[in-house]
């Protein structure tokens, strides 16, 4: 039973970090209803950025991480003038092999700059497990987990109250109106990619800590899909919830099934849910159904 | 090719729907055939090993464009379809004997089940969930081999192939690897320009253009996807099986994530919905990384430095470019190289008149 | 008259020494080694280790008076690309190349043994190839997987493993990976010990359940750690924060290295025992001479001179120089690459001024021996904290001769 326990607390504990790579990716298609494919990546520079400053130039923490989420804020304007103006209106193929060209050269640029070793990200989280009766936890997916959950509560006040967070579901909700009712379309677009580079940014410290940052940490960027399907590509809540369920049941799928079929349940389970999900409400649990018409 | 239309009379439907209606045309597709046949003449083993790679790639590439770009379906699945024909021609090859143009047929075959599969899903989503659905596909096919002992032959997930052979010619040269790959390679190809005239290629470019309107007219679409799906993953398994005949090894680590990308980017870059596209794309790719090392080192030898220094640049260059290219033949050209071959050929047909 | 006839007889010798210079024809080795790819961490320091090797070499006046020539490809532990490296080293003379990678290693094997080319796969590779009656034309040159493995049970059970120890095989699962298993399964049926496998995907990203699993359900006494690239740090990282002791961990040879301890943080990696087949650290001779090579070419020295990665591409080196010296010495010029296979396998005593335990390689063993030695993680360097010893061979050779008799 403790067994179970442990599995569940680190898997929502991870689930909870799933969720804040998932906002960034769900602001981004709610606003401009673009397949960020590069999520991953863009969480594998904010580590490098983050990485490179606190182990290779030895600034302390309190400089670097200021400076990371300005850097992050910055490339994401650069991203979607750059890149994505260019292509809107383009075909869903297109958008997603552009997402993913740019998921190349964010690699090839990363491990340009910063070379090819495997960098370190050093947070001031000791490293011995928490003991909580008969379950270990460790303070740094503790930390992980309440940084995201503070994120997310900050995100969810911003769309809910503030004027800027409005205007993001207006045009999320319908663009045509929403620019006749006089809101800057671009600057939404160009502020909600620099709220996913945000977000990036934080998932590129923390999960750098966990996993460290080379450029191979932008394949937790592929864990956001079975997240976003079960939640609901644009649904917040849904991310949130999706990230949850989704990091406990790969956790406790592989305690439980890894020793009978020789590993790697870890990776292929949250696409099995995935694939289930996708069967029975493609939409998943928040998600709106969308009506096509020819 | 260079070729003036006037002059030539047809007196029926079929010589004017014929793949090749000039004859200068038809002259030059043989004049090709003949020149790739005696290839192995004029190029030495290591050229060669270099066009059995476009060659394997250019199969491949035709089958994911006759899904992604004939009939709009996403897929980021092909590495495993090919997976599936790879170890599907290993085990018979290994275990039972069979010759290899029997096991690569039955590497197809396989791989068109199996694709047919996880194409399913495609009756309830479309675009985005689809691509992801494929995606998954690729993991939780890697991940069966990966542990399915009976496919993937034990702890290595690694089935060694006996030499092929040929009623008794053993191919072991790449210049005897060319004739095996080649007749496939022309079927490919040929299969693939005659699949577009018929009715199915239609409805292939009707369900990517407008499928509802499609369905509304009476096309069975779900039928159609689902034939896609097939038809793609068979190429895949051809090219697979081929892949295990050419390394004489059947290994899931050749078909990961990174290789079904590199094949999207194959048809993206030589232009979606052509089969001469998929072909220039595949032949693209392959080069790039091998012209780039030239290049770089060549520039580098120039500058003083020696490869050490520059290597982790190359590597990493090469990333950046195959994703700027990506992003540039989207943004600029979306037909791809294809495009720019029909201007050339354009340009000459026209000489000197071109204004 | 006869000093004018003794001057000109000089006077000649000199001439044909300064006409005829020692760089005869150069002899053309080849490798793969990958600086991008999985495997980066230890590429970026394993290749300049041979190319250092190389230049110094040929600075003292190369193979027998013949300069080396030493091509690096690079195929990033892809199997194509690496088919295609192969090729090329092949169209441009090499007598002998060094394979990178097990995959690609499994991939190229059928091509050695029909172009008769012999490749060198040092530390990793398929095991069953220490057998060169089998496979002639593949050298696992100091220590396979195989060997790694036996060395590590046979340093657990010196530090007390008896009846009913728990081991936790840590490995990644992919072929590579899964080498390690044979020997690993069948020392653990003669001791008795309690033996689970645990698998982590490639890369390595995380491996929380894995790891949960071990510490907390299986409560392993100790765990053998088969990982490479970057996930050695993580397993690092993932077991502290679990609270399992580093100490009881070993490692196989590539998850031994500086880069693995700095990237999990040397201060997280205390106590982390690693395998190594090369000695660790600045002050062995060749070394030495290397350093001061850089010095003399006014070149900075690298900080990764004399690191785990560095050492084992400078062993790399010396030991395809090696073959190719005793093929000109035994077999005569031309260089050929049967010429090399069977230098190769005329190696005898072979340690490079301490870096290895004596190397004899013979037709029956292809490995030399399978030497390893233990270092452990202290301050910010590894130290020994073994001599070199090997373990378990008759389980080894008998598991060679098994899996051999399959083909």
């Amino acid at each position: 039973m403790a067994f179970f326990a442990d599995l569940l607390v680190n898997g929502l504990m991870i689930g909870a970090m799933y969720a804040l790579i998932a906002l960034g990716f769900v602001l981004i298609y709610k606003a401009t209803s673009v397949i960020n494919f590069a999520q991953g990546d863009l969480v594998m520079f904010g580590g490098y950025i983050a990485a490179a400053m606190v182990s290779l130039y030895g600034l302390p923490l309190a400089v670097a991480v200021p400076v990371l989420l300005a850097c992050m804020v910055l490339l994401g304007f650069a991203l979607e003038r750059g890149i994505l103006r260019p292509l809107v209106g383009h075909s869903v193929v297109s958008v997603i092999m552009v997402t993913i060209g740019l998921a190349q050269i964010l690699q090839g640029s990363a491990a340009m700059i910063w070379g090819a070793a495997t960098l370190n990200m050093p947070l001031p989280i000791p490293s011995q497990p928490l003991v909580l009766g008969e379950i270990f936890v460790s303070y740094t997916n503790i930390a992980a987990a309440a940084i995201a959950a503070a994120f997310l509560v900050a995100f969810a006040y911003f769309f809910r109250l503030s004027r800027m967070g409005i205007a993001m579901r207006a045009v999320a909700n319908d663009q045509q109106a929403a620019m006749a009712a006089g809101i800057n379309v671009r600057l939404v677009f160009a502020i909600s990619w620099a709220i996913a580079g945000l977000t990036a940014g934080i998932g590129g410290v923390m999960w750098g800590n966990m996993l460290g940052v080379d450029t191979n940490l932008a394949l937790v960027g592929l864990k956001v899909f079975p997240v976003v399907i079960l939640g609901g590509l644009d649904s917040i809540a849904g991310a949130v919830l999706g990230g949850l369920i989704v990091g406990a049941v790969e956790s406790v799928a592989a305690g439980y099934i890894d020793p009978y079929v020789g590993g790697g349940t870890k990776d292929f389970v949250p696409y099995v849910l995935m694939i289930l999900v996708l069967m029975v409400r493609p939409h998943g649990i928040f998600g709106r159904e969308t009506i096509e018409r020819v | 090719m260079i070729g003036r239309e006037s002059g030539v009379y047809k007196t029926s439907y079929e010589a004017d729907m014929a793949l090749y209606p000039l004859p200068i045309a038809r002259y030059a597709a043989l004049a090709s055939l003949a020149c790739l046949a005696l290839l192995p003449l004029a190029l030495d083993s290591h050229a060669m090993a270099l066009v059995n790679l476009m060659a394997l790639a250019a199969i491949g590439a035709i089958g994911l464009n006759i899904l992604v770009g004939y009939t709009g379906q996403v897929s980021l699945g092909h590495g495993a379809f090919m997976m599936v024909g790879s170890y599907t021609a290993a085990i018979l090859s290994a275990r039972y004997d069979v010759p290899f143009w029997l096991g690569i047929p039955a590497g197809g075959a396989m791989a068109a089940a199996v694709g047919a599969f996880f194409g399913i899903p495609s009756l309830r989503i479309k675009g985005l969930y689809l691509a992801i659905a494929t995606l998954a596909a690729q993991f939780i096919i890697e991940w069966i081999i990966n542990h399915w002992t009976w496919i993937g032959g034990g702890a290595q997930s690694t089935i060694y192939v006996p030499t092929p052979s040929f009623f008794g010619w053993q191919i072991d040269s790449e210049s005897a690897r060319w004739y095996m790959i080649l007749p496939f390679a022309v079927l490919a190809y040929v299969a693939a320009l005659n699949l577009v005239r018929t009715r199915i290629g239609r409805a292939f470019i009707a369900v990517r253009d407008r499928d509802i309107a499609a369905e509304i007219i009476g096309v069975n679409i779900f039928r159609y996807k689902l034939l896609a799906f097939a038809i793609s993953s068979f190429y895949a398994g051809v090219a697979g099986a081929l892949w295990t005949y050419y390394l004489k090894i059947a290994n899931y680590e050749h078909f990961t994530l990174l290789t079904s990308i590199q094949y999207l980017a194959m048809i993206i870059i030589g232009g979606l919905g052509s089969v001469l596209g998929s072909v220039l794309g595949a032949v693209f790719i392959t080069l790039l990384p091998i012209v780039l090392v030239y290049v770089v080192e060549g520039a580098a030898r120039l500058a003083g430095y020696e490869y050490a220094s520059v290597a982790n640049f190359l590597a990493n260059l090469r990333l950046i470019i195959f994703g700027g290219l990506i992003i540039l033949s989207l943004a600029i050209e979306p037909e791809g190289l294809y495009r720019l071959w029909g201007n050339v050929k354009r340009y000459f047909r026209q000489w000197p008149f071109s204004y | 008259m006869r000093f004018k006839l003794w001057l000109m007889g000089v006077a000649a010798v000199a001439a044909a020494a300064i006409v005829n210079p020692a760089w005869a024809q150069a002899i053309k080795i080849g490798g793969q080694c990958d600086r991008t790819g999985p495997t980066r961490l230890i590429g970026v320091e394993l290749c300049p280790g041979i190319a250092d090797y190389i230049r110094l070499v040929n600075k003292k006046g190369g193979v027998s008076g013949h300069k080396l020539e030493y091509t690096e490809v690079e195929a990033g532990y892809a199997v194509d690309r690496s088919v295609e490296a192969y090729e090329r080293l092949k169209r441009d003379g090499a007598v002998t190349t060094l394979d990178y990678g097990t995959p690609i290693v499994y991939a190229l094997t059928p091509r050695h043994m029909s172009d008769k080319i012999p490749a060198i796969t040092p530390g990793f590779g398929r095991a069953d190839s220490i057998d060169g009656r089998v496979w002639p034309y593949i050298f696992p040159m100091a220590a396979s997987y195989w060997s790694q493995a036996g060395a590590a049970m046979q340093y657990i059970k010196d530090k007390g493993g008896r009846k009913g120890t728990k081991i936790a095989y840590l490995y990644f699962d992919n072929p590579a990976g899964r080498e390690g298993i044979p020997v690993v399964e069948a020392v653990a049926e003669k001791e008795g010990y309690q033996l689970r496998h645990f698998a982590v995907p490639s890369p390595g990203l995380e491996m929380g359940p894995q790891v949960i699993d071990i510490t907390r359900r299986f409560k392993a006494d100790w765990v053998v750690a088969h990982l490479f690239g970057r996930a050695p740090s993580v397993s690092i990282k993932e077991l502290r924060k679990s609270g399992f002791p580093l100490d009881r961990v070993v490692s196989f040879v590539w998850g031994a290295g500086e880069a693995d301890a700095k990237a999990a943080g040397w201060a997280d990696a205390q106590g982390y025992l690693g395998m190594q087949f090369a000695s660790v650290g600045r002050n062995l001779p060749v070394i030495q001479e290397i350093i001061k090579m850089h010095q003399d070419e006014g070149k900075a020295v690298p900080e990764y001179v004399g690191g785990v990665y560095y050492n084992r591409g400078v062993l790399i080196a010396a030991i395809l120089a090696e073959g190719v010296r005793l093929a000109i010495q035994n077999h005569g010029l031309p260089v050929t690459g049967e010429k090399v296979r069977r230098g190769y396998e005329a190696i005898k005593n072979f340690d490079l001024q301490g870096f290895l335990p004596p190397m004899t390689v013979t037709p029956e063993d292809h490995e030399g021996g399978g030497w390893v030695k233990i270092y452990q993680v202290k301050g910010t360097e590894w130290v020994p904290v073994t001599e070199w010893f090997r373990g378990y061979r008759e389980e080894v050779m008998g598991l060679v001769d098994r899996a051999n008799k399959k083909h």
